[in-house]
């Protein structure tokens, strides 16, 4: 708190209030002394280092206990409140996959859909006599791997 | 003083805690329910999961039709803020007209209408583009749309869907059912930005059964390019492909023509003769393919047999005051098969006779004609076989030629695989699979004796076999037999037969253990070029060289290329044809193309002489018979004890020797 030497910044180095003896030439911007001013900005020095806080073993105890219920309570309240917010968390994340496999699978037939309009058996005759491409003889080619379904093929 | 000012203060508090403990009550415990109501409508939004229809296969897994997710955007006519604007912003992001959308728009609100599909199956950027706008009455739903990558193969066989997804023709009509899925419903927490929070399904969605059918795309190509090149080169009307296992009755190609493209819905105005198909939907007088029925029921039920002659009349017969005659020329008395080979009409006429009536009809009932095969498409023709009851006298000789009956292209391909299955009348199957069950086969009937069957697929050889009418489907390696059919068309509205014609062939390969039937019929066709040998023999031979060469069946035969010379005397016989052919009104059937004057007597068989192949080992008369380009079907081990044909005989062209081996 300040006291009144303080606030008018009448302390010298001491820390007590400056005395108007001390100084030989007057400042002639420095403010005439006030009434009683040695009384009234008379700082009193009090010495605490005797003082000692006085053991009280309650008070300390009830400070944890009050510390520990707040933890207790806001260990209860996470672990009630964290399975619920991962819950609605995790309903977002399941949400927004549903969706994104709902739009895969989507594109997954698109994708069919086109291989089907590009192996079009008139598409491939198109592109098949674009290449002066004829189609083979009965017996002409011969699968090397008959059991499978491989491709592997010669042409007599 | 201070004591009071605190008395108020604790008065106020005490007061605001009473409101709020009042309103919390009232909101949680008085009109729990409501609020709790109005959250769940706000908080949970009903979602349908959609249920893909069932996708189509070609037997080799090969998709025929399948079905793709897409968008379609609705609106709420009266909670638009004004239609002016909204019809310009949707007509700008949807491509659409302007001033129609604004009719429609009004129209909708004038009549309290909360609804109005403004476009359907938009694109994906149109759809992304409307989302950005974030207009709360316009409503985006999610839909499919049913795609058939391969446009316009086997558009008659897949059919087509309308709007709302629902089949309208072919297999998507018949097997509707099957391939619709039931769209399932979820219920969705969401937040305020209505992002999903959670969800609880309500009902499983159940994507509709995928579908394998028993059409082999690549012989279905085939096919349907041969017989439109057919049509556009005969200027037929139109014309229709069989291609069918014998054995299991599986259609390997149906093919129609005139066609269409399934993913062009049906335009106002549109000839619905081309979505018409003419293989099982339009039935017709076969003609001279129908002899192969008159004399597989000789076999069965006289003692006719191939070598039994027959008196043709030399060209003309008088029966119940009508005079039938050949098409061209006449023939004596012939073998039985000679008949078959020059399709004679007044020969098949002589052989029905001795069948008679009631077996006649009999065989052609036992055969499939005149009732539906129960192919799985809609408007499947039944054909038209009279009762006997109301048979005239002329009816069994104009049956037996092929009139006074229709057929479709289908009924034939059955037919025929009974001659090449070895008597077994199987049902046509069009489904290999629903989903992964295999869907199992009719219970298949007995109606020929094999030995029957065998015989006739022998005579139908000497139709492809030069000197018969068939020789246009006769194949490089591969063995074949079959019947030509050029049936005048009738006009019902001038009460006689027209020079317009259905040219058909139906026929099979290998001979002797045939991997496959086809029928081809052109309908319509003009002149003695549209007859079954010179329109729809070629046909035959283009598909069933193809489809033998994708199934991979093994050659029966070395590869031969055709004389020069049998195809000038096919072009001399055409034009004979043409000739005798014009101004008869009373010719019931014109014979087939090939048919050559004066060819009245049986021709000198010309081939390799059998070599004697007795008490030779298997690998010497397998040496011997390759090394003179002879085929031999050797049976047993051992020595070669016992040969057909006999040592010195001459063998026919096609014809393999049968070599019993014993020790």
């Amino acid at each position: 708190m300040a006291t009144w030497p303080t606030f008018f910044g009448r302390i010298n180095e001491t820390g007590f209030p400056a005395s108007s003896d001390a100084k030989p030439e007057r400042d002639p911007f420095q403010l005439r002394a006030l009434p009683q001013e040695d009384v009234l900005f008379y700082c009193k020095k009090i010495d605490n280092s005797r003082l000692v806080r006085e053991a009280d073993p309650q008070a300390r105890g009830a400070c944890w206990s009050a510390i520990g219920a707040a933890c207790l309570l806001l260990a209860v309240l996470t672990s009630v409140l964290v399975p619920n917010v991962a819950s609605t968390l995790a309903g977002y994340k399941l949400q927004a996959l549903r969706v994104e496999e709902r739009q895969l699978l989507d594109e997954k037939r698109t994708l069919e859909l086109q291989e089907a309009e590009l192996l079009s058996p008139q598409r491939l005759e198109k592109l098949a006599q674009g290449q002066n491409l004829v189609a083979p003889f009965p017996g002409q080619v011969v699968r090397l791997n008959a059991k499978g379904d491989s491709a592997v093929a010669m042409v007599k | 003083m201070v004591d009071r000012r605190l008395a108020w203060l604790a008065g106020i508090v005490l007061v605001w805690g009473a409101a709020i403990l009042f309103n919390l009550i009232s909101l949680q415990i008085v009109h729990h329910r409501e609020y709790a109501k109005l959250a769940t409508e706000r908080q949970v939004v009903a979602v349908e999961i959609p249920a893909p229809r069932g996708t189509i296969f070609d037997r080799n897994g090969q998709p025929l039709a399948m079905s793709v997710p897409t968008e379609s955007v609705s609106i709420d006519p009266l909670r638009a803020p004004d239609l002016g604007v909204a019809s310009e912003l949707l007509a700008l992001v949807l491509h659409m007209d302007r001033t129609a959308l604004y009719g429609k728009m009004q129209w909708a609100h004038d009549h309290h209408h909360g609804f109005l599909w403004v476009k359907r199956k938009i694109s994906y950027e149109e759809g992304q583009n409307l989302r950005n706008l974030r207009v709360e009455w316009i409503h985006i739903q999610d839909e499919s749309q049913r795609h058939y990558p391969k446009g316009t193969l086997a558009a008659h066989v897949l059919g087509s869907v309308d709007f709302e997804e629902k089949g309208n023709a072919g297999i998507e009509q018949n097997l509707d059912v099957e391939l619709r899925g039931r769209p399932g419903q979820a219920r969705l927490l969401t937040d305020v930005k209505r992002r999903g929070i959670d969800s609880q399904s309500e009902s499983d969605m159940k994507p509709g059964t995928a579908l394998t059918l028993t059409i082999d795309e690549r012989i279905q190509f085939v096919a349907e390019r041969e017989i439109a090149a057919a049509v556009e080169a005969h200027h037929a009307e139109s014309g229709s492909v069989v291609v069918m296992n014998p054995y299991t009755g599986e259609i390997l190609a149906l093919a129609s023509y005139p066609t269409y493209d399934p993913n062009q819905p049906p335009q106002p105005g549109e000839d619905k003769a081309g979505r018409l198909n003419h293989a099982i939907s339009v039935p017709f007088e076969p003609g001279s393919v129908f002899k192969v029925i008159t004399l597989s029921a000789a076999l069965e039920t006289t003692d006719l047999r191939p070598a039994s002659m027959i008196n043709c009349g030399r060209g003309a017969i008088t029966l119940f005051g009508r005079t039938i005659h050949e098409a061209h020329g006449g023939y004596g008395t012939i073998p039985m098969a000679m008949v078959l080979a020059k399709s004679s009409n007044i020969g098949a006429i002589q052989i029905g006779m001795r069948v008679g009536q009631a077996n006649m009809h009999q065989y052609v009932r036992k055969l499939g004609f005149g009732q539906k095969t129960g192919i799985p498409l809609p408007g499947e023709s039944a054909g038209k076989v009279r009762k006997l009851a109301r048979w005239s006298k002329a009816s069994l000789p104009s049956m037996s030629m092929g009139q006074e009956i229709s057929v479709t292209t289908l009924q034939l391909a059955q037919a025929a695989a009974v001659i090449a299955n070895g008597g077994l009348l199987v049902k046509p199957r069009l489904l290999l699979k629903k989903g992964n069950q295999t869907v199992p086969a009719e219970q298949i009937v007995r109606v020929l004796q094999p030995e029957t069957a065998i015989t006739m697929r022998q005579m139908m050889e000497g139709v492809v076999m030069p000197g018969g009418t068939g020789t246009k489907a006769r194949l490089q390696g591969y063995t074949s037999g079959g019947k030509t059919g050029s049936a005048q068309i009738y006009d019902r509205v001038a009460k006689h037969y027209t020079h317009s014609y259905n040219g058909s062939f139906m026929g099979f390969a290998p001979l002797t253990n045939p991997a496959m039937v086809a029928v081809v019929t052109l309908n319509g066709t003009h002149g003695t070029a549209g007859f079954g040998g010179q329109a729809a023999a070629p046909v035959f031979r283009a598909v069933v060289t193809e489809a033998l060469r994708v199934l991979d069946v093994p050659k029966d035969l070395p590869d031969q290329t055709p004389t020069p010379q049998v195809a000038t005397k096919e072009e001399a016989a055409d034009l004979a044809i043409a000739d005798i052919g014009r101004g008869q009104p009373n010719i019931l059937e014109d014979g087939d193309d090939e048919d050559q004057p004066g060819a009245g007597q049986a021709e000198q068989p010309t081939g390799p002489m059998v070599p004697n192949f007795r008490g030779m080992t298997m690998r010497a008369v397998l040496v011997e018979a390759a090394a003179k380009g002879l085929t031999v079907i050797p049976d047993g081990s051992g020595v070669a004890r016992v040969q057909y044909p006999r040592p010195g005989s001459t063998l026919h062209q096609g014809e393999r020797i049968r070599v019993e081996f014993a020790r």
